[in-house]
């Protein structure tokens, strides 16, 4: 393939740059998306689960075309001590919201839509440099190819090097970046649907938080697909060093806790997987643009973890359509200079589906609160073990039993604290 | 243990990975400087376990997962002694499911 004639050049062929490329290949513009991986989605990783909207803004009717393993109808969490637990389960009445999917086929199948609509692909191909031109961005180096473009847009995930070279980002915090993992356990479709209470082409996604952490800030999470159950831990990167405790042993932990062994009894573990999770959100970079590039997806810190919904997919695909319009609008003008460019960080401010990033930024920094790891879940389980336990040895009233198992735990002040602070936050 | 439980390790996950070793290597540690290194927090975050202490640091790039993470903790919390960037070009790992 001729690497000549190209308007734009998309870095990483993940759900934002497949996106891009996309949304701008159907306004006729020559797109190249570049993947260093031999395939999109052999380097990407995620929890399990997909927002719908996002794909529906993307495809219209054409989203339920995508790998859908199935639809989430079942929503839960878990405070766990090792031997005992308590469960919240929310069925919705519309599973079709959100699905779980597997990267290696979701990703492929995205950036075969944006073939589709007329961009060209170029897989094993690791950008390592952008071609600047007095500060401006004017195409990108990969290995021996220079490939000279109006336009960049890079998404190229967490550790984004494209963002760095051109000066918007500095090296992350480890406490701005978690590692997440997970086992895909196989197990077959009828038990998978007994074991959880689901209907066919039914999904459950499920937190867990407590035990399985050993105290660090972190949880797990289980995902159904069809025939198979993705197992993870996410764990904070600073946590994990400092308390020297090797991340992937929270794996074992997680598989050991009682409530999860009989989840995942009988399973085989097919595949593991690791990722690291930028935390930090949009502020991880100085701005998202630049002259003559825009930066989209997880390199720009558009997901959200606000403690319940783990969001990544649908906000790489709503920035990454964001960022395409940007540059649509900019070539109508001729020109992409960072002041033209600028209409992106607005648009990522007016946008419903990104705003959300700013309306829960001060989670990560509650979530920090170790109590919500290594006293809440402990309390919470021991709570409801004296709440239903008859022995014999007389009932207190369930107000009376709270404050009782709050003793020696936490003072009255930090729970008050951490209550107040959790209503404003989330 | 009386149900049907699969035992895990970690040499167990790692063998269900596809990996295409990068003849360059894409991670380099100047390992002199991880001797007055003293959390050694690589030892801990990655999930590979691509870094090991036997008297000295030792490191086996072919298990890594590329998430980058050993990058971060080495020059905030280490020695700063390691380098690293992507395998070049479809080399690498490679997940099937992900």
């Amino acid at each position: 393939m001729s690497l000549e004639g190209f308007e734009v050049a998309v870095v990483g062929a993940g759900p934002a740059g497949s996106a891009a490329a996309l949304t701008l290949a159907r306004e006729g513009v020559q797109v190249l998306l570049v993947e260093r991986g031999a395939f999109p989605g052999s380097k990407n990783v995620f929890g399990g689960r997909i927002y719908s909207y996002a794909l529906k803004r993307l495809l219209g009717e054409r989203w339920k075309n995508a790998p859908i393993e199935r639809f989430v109808r079942k929503e839960g969490i878990t405070f766990m001590t090792a031997d005992s637990s308590f469960s919240i389960e929310y069925e919705s009445k519309d599973p079709t919201g959100s699905f779980t999917s597997v990267r290696a086929k979701f990703d492929k199948w995205l950036a075969e839509q944006a073939e589709k609509a007329g961009a060209s692909l170029i897989t094993d191909s690791r950008v390592d440099d952008l071609v600047l031109d007095r500060g401006t961005v004017k195409g990108i180096i990969a290995g021996q190819d220079k490939i000279p473009t109006e336009a960049v847009i890079a998404c190229d995930g967490t550790t984004t090097s494209l963002a760095r070279k051109a000066g918007l980002s500095t090296m992350m915090k480890p406490e701005e970046v978690s590692m997440g993992m997970k086992d895909v356990i196989e197990l077959p479709v009828e038990k998978i649907e007994e074991r959880f209470g689901l209907e066919p082409e039914e999904g459950a996604a499920h937190v867990f938080v407590g035990e399985c952490s050993g105290g660090l800030r972190g949880g797990g999470f289980l995902y159904t697909n069809k025939d198979s159950l993705a197992l993870g831990m996410v764990v904070g990167a600073d946590d994990a060093s400092l308390k020297a405790v090797p991340s992937h042993t929270l794996m074992d932990r997680l598989r050991k806790n009682r409530k999860v062994r009989r989840l995942i009894r009988d399973g085989k573990t097919i595949e593991y997987d690791a990722h690291m999770i930028p935390e930090a959100g949009p502020k991880m970079l100085t701005r998202p643009y630049t002259g003559g590039m825009i930066i989209a997806g997880d390199a720009a810190g558009h997901l959200l973890n606000n403690g319940y919904t783990f969001r990544g997919v649908d906000m790489a695909i709503v920035s990454g359509i964001a960022a395409a319009q940007t540059i649509l609008e900019a070539r109508k003008r001729k020109d992409y200079s960072a002041q033209s460019l600028k209409a992106y960080e607005r648009k990522l401010r007016e946008e419903p589906a990104l705003k959300d990033m700013y309306t829960f930024s001060k989670v990560p920094r509650y979530l920090r609160n170790n109590r919500l790891y290594n006293v809440y879940p402990e309390l919470v389980c021991n709570a409801a073990e004296a709440v239903y336990r008859v022995d014999g040895s007389g009932k207190r009233k369930i107000y009376k039993e709270l404050r009782a198992q709050t003793k020696g735990k936490v003072s009255t002040i930090s729970l008050v604290r951490d209550l107040l602070a959790g209503a404003r936050t989330f | 243990m009386s149900e049907n439980q699969e035992e895990m390790t970690l040499d167990k996950r790692l063998a269900l990975v596809s990996f295409n070793k990068d003849p360059e290597p894409f991670i380099v540690v100047d390992t002199k400087l991880c001797q007055q290194c003293e959390k050694k927090p690589c030892l801990y975050i990655c999930p590979a376990q691509v870094y090991t202490w036997q008297d000295q640091l030792n490191y086996n790039t072919e298990g890594c997962m590329e998430t980058g993470a050993c990058l971060i903790v080495c020059h905030k919390i280490g020695a700063k002694a390691i380098s690293w960037k992507y395998p070049s070009g479809g080399k690498g790992v490679s997940f099937k499911l992900g």
